[in-house]
């Protein structure tokens, strides 16, 4: 297992702070949006975009890239973040989030921003999609990868289960899918609700090699996500227990902050716990 | 139309063909291959076609991803369960999304007749067609559907075919010019306009003749595009015969009829009635014995369109 150096791991966890600040920052400027999951996935999306993907800003449909499929699209905050930090496009646009006819939609539209790779929103979608595009990369002789990210409340539409064996069946070990497990939809914990627990025995159930991580530790991220197929033959599934609105603390694990309506002063103290976090960083 | 042609095996003909041509098509099957004639693509391009079993909503996803990478999928699988099963997969992955995939669903309308009301689909017109941007084709006879088959895989985007089971009488010269979009004009004729579509074009041909030899001489139309709907043509047939029938094998609600309904309601209304299946699940039986039953045989329609010319 390849391990991140020190420098290398404040360098990132410096970057998940400025994508947790973009997140903020479009918060402030519609007010409302879906934080709670953009934060719990960040350090994922921090790990994914700036130490594990091949990807190109300045030619974002080069044909080898590697692919990123946001199946939890409410998550778009953490993707936009991440998207802008990376220089996909300008951070200006950041501000539009929430206004009429912003690139920024309340779920990413491949056809208004660079770097986005699909449309998705309705649950349940992104994991056969990240099927088809492993499958073609293939066909192609491609050695590039296709990453998802699956909400765990996501996980009781039926369709996930549909392309869960799927991609198993045809032994697309090209991909990897991180579970954001932060044990949190909106009517409660994901247990309560609905449970698909143990996540990690249906999966491997379904043919999927897995690992259980700490999602919210950079690290084990980087560690657990650099050395795909975990098993070759077989999809790799990272479970990744995470906070739900990691990063600020009077919303962290709160099951009413899935949707944030923001007043000033949230958005003031919510300013202040990332400085703070930024300041120690070390 | 004495020749009879098996509808899917002329479907799974002319995919195999269009592949030859074109490299990037790909066949997804929902444990449907075989029913939708696609054995033949099957043997001869086997690294190109993708068996999935029956999970029709994944597959429109994966369809979607593979068109991501430059490929052409073609999904064929028994008309309801590509429609209205995976609505929301057509509509995001592929219609929002703008993907190049190609869905046809075999065995619609009422072909499928002896297997009951979920296995027939007279709703997949009016419910694909809501979706922006998709191409909506359902071809009035073999001629027609090689000649879709081939257009669809040049047209860049989505695209949805409507073909049926029972085999099908040759209609159309082989080498008319199908373009999609445009309708064709099979009898001339100014005293009304018949616009059908689909597995009943060549019921609406018996219904002409029967017509003709009473002296009445409608303008017959192959609307083999449902969308873009050929607008030009149907509003030059209203203008010109004052009158419009459609015939499809469908639910009226949001068929071939609602979208004509709804251009000349806004362009130039005339009297219309229209033909099909009105807000009811249809009875299993022989596929003949359902039509009639249904007053979709030639000769009824010929009956309908009469009276119908003359006020009733």
């Amino acid at each position: 297992m390849k391990k991140l150096n020190h420098e290398e791991e404040i360098k990132l966890k410096r970057i998940a702070v400025q994508i947790r600040k973009n997140i903020l920052r479009m918060i402030k400027a519609g007010r409302t949006g879906h934080v709670g999951g953009a934060l719990s996935c960040a350090d994922i999306m921090t790990a994914l975009y700036f130490k594990i993907m091949r990807v190109d800003p300045q030619t974002p449909d080069w044909p080898e890239r590697d692919r990123f499929v946001l199946s939890a699209g409410h998550k778009c905050l953490a993707l936009y973040g991440t998207l802008a930090q990376k220089g996909f496009f300008e951070k200006s646009l950041l501000d539009t989030y929430g206004a009429l006819g912003t690139k920024l939609g309340g779920h990413p539209d491949m056809h208004k921003l660079p770097g986005v790779e699909t449309n998705t929103g309705a649950l349940g979608h992104g994991l056969s999609i990240a099927g088809g595009m492993a499958l073609g990369l293939r066909m192609d002789s491609l050695d590039a990868k296709v990453y998802v990210v699956m909400g765990d409340g996501e996980l009781a539409e039926g369709s996930n289960w549909e392309a869960a064996a799927a991609i198993s069946h045809h032994k697309l070990d090209n991909i990897l899918a991180f579970i954001d497990r932060n044990t949190l939809q909106i009517s409660g914990r994901t247990v309560d609700v609905m449970s698909y627990e143990p996540l990690d025995k249906r999966w491997e159930a379904f043919g999927w090699s897995v690992r259980v991580i700490d999602g919210n530790d950079m690290q084990q991220i980087f560690e657990n996500a650099t050395d795909i197929p975990f098993e070759k033959g077989k999809p790799s599934m990272m479970i990744a227990d995470t906070v739900k609105s990691k990063g600020l603390p009077f919303a962290e694990d709160k099951v009413n902050f899935h949707y944030w309506k923001a007043t000033d002063e949230e958005l003031e103290v919510a300013e202040q716990a990332l400085r703070q976090i930024e300041e120690g960083i070390e | 139309m004495d020749e009879l042609r098996d509808p899917r095996k002329t479907f799974g003909e002319a995919l195999t063909e269009a592949a030859q041509k074109n490299n990037k098509i790909v066949a997804l099957s929902a444990d449907s291959s075989s029913g939708s004639g696609m054995t033949p693509f099957k043997e001869k391009f086997p690294e190109r076609h993708f068996e999935f079993g029956i999970m029709e909503q994944g597959i429109m996803g994966f369809a979607s991803g593979l068109a991501t990478t430059g490929k052409i999928p073609f999904f064929a699988a028994i008309a309801p369960f590509v429609t209205a099963r995976p609505f929301e997969m057509f509509r995001n992955d592929l219609g929002y999304m703008r993907q190049n995939v190609k869905v046809v669903g075999r065995s619609a309308g009422l072909t499928y007749s002896d297997l009951g009301a979920t296995h027939q689909s007279l709703d997949d017109i009016a419910i694909v067609r809501t979706i922006p941007g998709v191409t909506v084709i359902n071809p009035g006879d073999p001629v027609d559907i090689v000649k879709a088959v081939h257009a669809a895989a040049e047209h860049i985007g989505p695209v949805y075919i409507k073909i049926g089971s029972p085999k099908m009488p040759v209609l159309m010269d082989e080498n008319y010019p199908f373009k999609i979009g445009k309708g064709v004009v099979m009898e001339e004729g100014n005293d009304i306009t018949i616009i059908a579509t689909g597995t009943l074009l060549s019921k609406a041909v018996v219904a002409t003749k029967l017509l003709q030899n009473k002296g009445i001489h409608p303008r017959l139309i192959n609307m083999h595009t449902i969308k873009p709907l050929d607008k030009e043509l149907v509003l030059k047939a209203a203008e010109e015969t004052g009158k419009i029938v459609t015939i499809e094998e469908g639910y009226l609600a949001g068929g071939l009829g609602s979208c004509i309904a709804e251009l000349l309601i806004k362009e130039h209304p005339v009297p219309m009635k229209m033909i099909g299946v009105d807000d009811q699940y249809a009875d299993a039986g022989p596929y003949e014995e359902l039509l009639a039953h249904l007053g979709l045989q030639g000769v009824q329609i010929a009956d309908t369109v009469e009276q119908f010319l003359h006020g009733n």
